[in-house]
């Protein structure tokens, strides 16, 4: 019973403390922590803003929302805000706290009712429902004769004195005698503002605060601020609404959000934040006029309308331009929003939703690819011409003068991927060797559709040996028919390409080949995502089912390990679960630490990883951060991580300032098939390592994993400072 | 210019019959070289008789083998039949070309693992498998071919005392529509025995069932019986898979595909009428994939071809000793290659020919072997041309079961050796001595003095 008090205490505490770093777009406690001191600068107008939040957040879990939610801090920010904004303006009394209670509760309603109508389009409610709460707060309290305008906004020193004494009334004189230029005083104090404050030691916290949040939204809040400045000098515009009630603070939130928050920061996002200011200004400057005949400061207005209009101006576009890119998966962090879009982009970004596999079994030469010197040009360009090739790259054994010499005549051909099948073209016979049939230059044929606009088309099939029907669906690896000679085909091979068109002969497109081997003398190498090229022996991957089975998670397992750190033996234990959107992961059952991962077309992907970089989680992350279920000897496999894990903490801040534009830093991935044990079927042994930093000085792990039937069985770290061992407990 | 050779007179009967289609001249060319080495070179330096095999074809049957099947089934695995020709040189050419062992002997099962094959690539078959060797290869986690129901509970009792899991299969015999029917080996499918052992196995603790296994019969010249016998595999697969919703993970075709020998009676040579690889790969894959298993679940195939991967791989080089006109005017040649060197020579109609240049001249001859015995014939009938004392001749498609079924009968056995892929020539086994033959000898006390 204790337990779960302490339980619903924490989580009270937890919501509480998130609604503050809310406001700024973060989840951090340090940050949170800075701004509930900031807010408490002005006693009782931080006694209105907790308040606010406990009987929003209060009411939203007796309403039944989503707890997380809640703890969160998403339905407590915008009644934070409120709060403290009357907070600022009224004196307290009974009167004014009935007030704080009703209004925290009509914010929520906005919050929920905005969240409704605005999510519906997949955009953020941000601070509207503030908005709504603090102007009919402020205009009905016009007729409520028992609330009294606050005086204390003239008299910070009463309060800085209330809360710290004399040293902390010295160290506001102090913050605020500063020598700096103007702008920056400015933009301190608009800093400030946000949260009804305007002095230089507020902004100076908060900014603290900020780039301690994230060194991208301190950048962008800086850069916001200052293409202001400079536009509003430029354009001769009056100063004075900038310093006016610091009002400049639109520009610093429209900057961060559009910079990082709702867009992947990049150079388009830097761009565009530029672009916005003027619309910033357009829209403050007219909308303040509008308001001041109801007496109404517009406070965020302007920020609300751009940031809500631009992203929804994004979310619409027809053409899918990728950049500016949307944050697809919200993870707080404009920096982590770069690493994971950039490094997520780079391994899937181009992998096609359709997994297409070559359409024969064994090894084939590819003896014309893309843009090929005989009939691969033009609409024609995207195609591939396969044949069987010996060692010594004869296509055929005998005389070559029969069909029958040709290693790949009548050999089975299959669909490359499931389809429907969409047209077949038979009856039309082999050519003898070196004849052709220009008339009907395609040949027997079949035409697969996979998806929409996406069509396989395979010709010079041999005559009578088309398996399937019109109509029929086949599955990937399902037999279609015989390699031929039909059609334009004067030796025996089949002509594979993709096109948008059904009919058999319609213009190519460039599809690549989800994965592949090729074979070059006793060597295998990888291909995927990739176009095979002339002269190539290529040939499916074969699965290998221990690889198969060991990487194969399947949610509600748990996985087990004894660790074996210098001496120190520990049980550590993941659990896979998977959420709402369909995202597995492994949780750690000590730390909470999440490693996600995906499986895709015969690949085991790990994505990304939040919590304790010292678990055995983040090492299996870090080891298996790409497996294939197949085994060919010593092939590599290759992959980048996403920065967000670079260990060198004071790296990877300068790196975070600069990854909109540039990356220096690298962490990779490698993987070595080492080899079946000593030849045994039932074991493998696979090979990685993770480097941190570049070619000539890094840092990193090196792993060695062994695979038996049951799974991954033993598993182990080394370092220049650690060595590590994990055996698995079936 | 080249010296003429001299060649003995020969007076022959004119034929005055319509040519029939089996008396055109044979267009014999001699075989100087073998993979670009002489074969005079070879026999100056190693010896007459001398066996030589090929390193570069091995490597090209296999290679051409593995094409035929791998590119018509998408999991193929063959296995090199140990008893076919267990030379060292020659299993280990075949690993390196990634085929596992197949085995059929407690001595063939330790050859394979001091060739270094791990006991999980060994497939044990055969019926003699002594209760050490079943132990060592359930240990080894080998996959052991049940042949008969005593091996079953030998297993069963062998596992059981280990406390480890014997993976096994089973070898089927069936009805594949040949003749003779090989149902000696293993279990009948048609009668039901094979469900009486695969219920048995499904229900042991001890055991589990990895695969199946079939061996049709030897010297096959049907592709369609396989054909037949993999679509019988499959049934019983299907079978297991709904009755006890297990999943096997290999069918085993065996071996017994015909090489390109000629067995003695037919009328054409082997090259002509014997099927080809890609004949047996044909039939075999396609009643597999027309057999009702699920596309992800077609179970990998194992092939233990022997022969047809090594036959045309070796050949035998001999001398003429002497020519002789036998009572009934047929010549005869004796070769120094008796036919305990040439063991193939009871069932096939090897080819002889001529390792250096000759005239037109042919004659209907008898090969006979230098052994001091009635039964020592090479080729009853083969038309030669007039070879000379010391002439040598080349005897190819010796590749299989020869230097395992040899014999020191009368005379000791040759030097083997392996012309390489870069022609280098290296002896793979060493002509044999008094001394090895003694050194197994025993002679009781009393037996070792003598006065004659």
């Amino acid at each position: 019973m204790k337990a779960k008090t302490k339980n619903i205490l924490i989580d009270a505490l937890t919501g509480i403390i998130r609604s503050y770093a809310q406001v700024f777009f973060s989840k951090s406690y340090f940050f949170a922590g800075i701004l509930l001191l900031v807010s408490f600068f002005d006693i009782y107008a931080g006694i209105a803003g907790v308040l606010s939040v406990i009987i929003s957040n209060a009411f939203a879990v007796l309403l039944g929302f989503d707890k997380n939610k809640v703890k969160e801090g998403a339905y407590g920010f915008n009644s934070l805000m409120v709060g403290l904004g009357i907070g600022i303006y009224y004196q307290p009394g009974f009167e004014f706290y009935l007030v704080v209670f009703f209004i925290s509760i009509l914010t929520l309603f906005f919050t929920i009712g905005l969240e409704g109508v605005l999510g519906k389009y997949g955009l953020p409610y941000l601070s509207v429902p503030f908005l709504f709460g603090i102007w009919m707060v402020i205009i009905a309290s016009k007729g409520y004769s028992a609330l009294a305008i606050s005086e204390r906004g003239i008299y910070n020193l009463n309060d800085m004195y209330a809360i710290g004494g004399l040293t902390m009334v010295r160290l506001y004189e102090w913050f605020n005698n500063l020598n700096m230029p103007e702008s920056l005083r400015i933009y301190f104090k608009s800093l400030s503002a946000i949260f009804f404050q305007y002095h230089m030691f507020a902004g100076i916290l908060i900014a603290i605060g900020l780039l301690y949040y994230s060194r991208l939204a301190f950048l962008f809040s800086i850069i916001g601020f200052y293409a202001a400045f400079y536009f509003y000098n430029l354009i001769g515009a009056d100063i004075s609404e900038l310093t006016y009630s610091y009002i400049g603070f639109n520009y610093i939130l429209t900057s961060i959000a559009i910079g990082g928050f709702f867009i992947v920061p990049s150079r388009q996002s830097l761009l565009w934040v530029i672009i916005l200011t003027p619309l910033v200004a357009i829209t403050l400057s007219s909308t303040a006029y509008l308001f001041s005949f109801f007496g109404l400061s517009v406070f965020s207005l302007p920020f609300n309308i751009i940031v809500i209009l631009f992203v929804y101006v994004l979310k619409f576009r027809l053409r899918n331009i990728d950049k500016p890119a949307l944050v697809m998966v919200q993870q707080y962090s404009p920096e982590q929003h770069a690493y994971s879009y950039n490094n997520y982009s780079k391994r899937f970004g181009k992998l096609p939703v359709i997994a297409m596999k070559l359409p024969f079994w064994g090894d084939w030469k590819v003896t014309q690819a893309h843009d090929g010197e005989h009939t691969h040009k033009e609409d024609w360009q995207h195609a591939w011409d396969f044949e069987i090739a010996d060692e010594d790259g004869k296509v055929y054994d005998g005389s070559g003068n029969n069909l029958n010499d040709y290693y790949c005549f009548n050999k089975p051909v299959n669909a490359p991927a499931d389809g429907v099948v969409e047209l077949i073209e038979d009856g039309i016979e082999d050519n003898a060797i070196g004849d052709m049939n220009l008339e009907k230059n395609w040949g027997n044929s079949v035409v697969i559709k996979h998806a929409d606009e996406l069509y396989s088309q395979i010709s010079h099939l041999k005559k009578d040996s088309i398996k399937i029907k019109f109509g029929q669906e086949v599955k990937e690896g399902e037999i279609i028919g015989s390699c031929g000679n039909s059609g334009r085909s004067p030796v025996p091979h089949i002509h594979f390409q993709f096109q948008s068109n059904p009919s058999i002969g319609s213009k190519t497109i460039d599809y690549p080949i989800s994965s592949y081997v090729v074979k070059k003398d006793k060597s295998f190498s990888l291909k995927t995502t990739a176009n095979p090229k002339i002269d190539q022996s290529i040939s499916n991957l074969a699965t290998n089912d221990l690889l198969k089975k060991a990487y194969h998670f399947v949610p509600g397992e748990t996985v087990k390990f004894e660790v074996e750190e210098s001496g120190n033996k520990q049980t550590q234990s993941w659990k896979v679960e998977s959420d709402i959107y369909n995202n597995t992961y492994f949780e750690c059952e000590i730390t909470g630490s999440i490693a996600w991962f995906k499986q895709l077309d015969n690949t085991f992907y790990f994505t990304h990883y939040q919590g304790k970089k010292n678990t055995l989680l983040f090492y299996f992350f870090l080891s298996s951060f790409k497996v294939i279920h197949a085994f060919y000897p010593n092939m590599i496999i290759k992959d980048s991580y996403p920065l967000s894990i670079y260990p060198n903490k004071s790296k990877l801040f300068l790196q975070d300032f600069c990854i909109p534009f540039f990356k220096f830093l690298k962490a990779e991935y490698e993987m070595v098939y080492e080899s079946f044990n000593n030849n045994e079927t039932k074991q493998i042994t696979l090979k990685s390592a993770a480097r941190f930093g570049n070619k000539k000085n890094n840092s990193g792990l090196d792993f060695n994993i062994l695979i038996g039937e049951k799974g991954v069985s033993e598993f182990s770290i080394t370092s220049e400072s650690k060595a590590i061992k994990a055996v698995r407990i079936f | 210019m080249e010296k003429q050779q001299y060649e003995r007179p020969l007076i022959k009967r004119l034929e005055s019959k319509i040519p029939n289609k089996f008396g055109a001249k044979p267009n014999l060319i001699p075989i100087t070289h073998i993979d670009e080495v002489a074969v005079k070179d070879l026999i100056s330096e190693h010896g007459s008789p001398l066996f030589v095999i090929s390193e570069k074809k091995i490597r090209s049957n296999i290679r051409k083998a593995r094409k035929a099947f791998e590119t018509r089934y998408p999991k193929v695995q063959f296995a090199w039949s140990y008893k076919t020709n267990y030379l060292d040189a020659v299993c280990r050419t075949f690993h390196q070309e990634g085929s596992w062992a197949e085995v059929v002997s407690d001595f063939e099962y330790d050859k394979a693992l001091h060739n270094g094959v791990n006991g999980s690539k060994i497939i044990y078959n055969g019926p003699d498998k002594t209760p050490e060797s079943i132990k060592k290869a359930i240990q080894n986690n080998s996959l052991i071919h049940i042949d008969h129901l005593d091996e079953y509970y030998t297993i069963q009792e062998t596992a059981d005392a280990l406390g480890i899991k014997a993976k096994v299969a089973v070898r089927i015999n069936m009805d594949t529509g040949v003749y003779p029917m090989w149902d000696r080996f293993g279990f009948n499918y048609e009668n039901g025995q094979a469900w009486t052992v695969l219920n048995k196995i499904m229900r042991s603790d001890v055991m589990t069932l990895v695969g199946l296994h079939t061996h049709i019969g030897t010297f096959m010249l049907s592709a369609i019986a396989y054909g037949v016998a993999a679509s019988k595999l499959a049934d019983l697969a299907i079978g297991i898979r709904t009755k006890y919703d297990h999943q096997i993970e290999y069918i085993d075709m065996g071996g017994g595909f015909a090489s390109v020998n000629r067995l003695k009676g037919s009328y054409l040579p082997g090259v002509d009428t014997n099927p080809t690889i890609d004949d047996f790969a044909e039939a075999i894959t396609t009643a597999l994939i027309n057999a009702d298993f699920k596309p992800d679940e077609l179970p990998l195939l194992i092939l233990e071809t022997g022969r047809a991967l090594i036959d045309d791989a070796a050949s035998l080089l001999g001398t003429v000793i002497s020519n002789k006109r036998l009572s009934d005017g047929r010549r005869s040649t004796i070769l120094d290659i008796g036919v305990n060197l040439l063991f193939t020579s009871f069932w096939y109609e090897h080819p002889i020919t001529p390792a250096q240049p000759f005239t037109q001249y042919t004659e209907d001859t008898v090969v006979y072997g230098p052994l001091c015995m009635n039964i020592d014939v090479l080729r009853e009938h083969i038309t030669l041309p007039l070879l000379n004392k010391d002439d040598h001749v080349v005897i190819q498609y010796v590749g299989a079961y020869n230097m395992t079924q040899w014999m020191q009968f009368i005379t000791l056995r040759p030097r083997i050796v392996m012309i390489d892929e870069k022609r280098n020539v290296n002896i793979i086994r060493e002509r044999e001595h008094l001394d090895r033959i003694l050194e197994f000898e025993k002679v009781p006390d009393h037996l070792k003095k003598f006065d004659l």
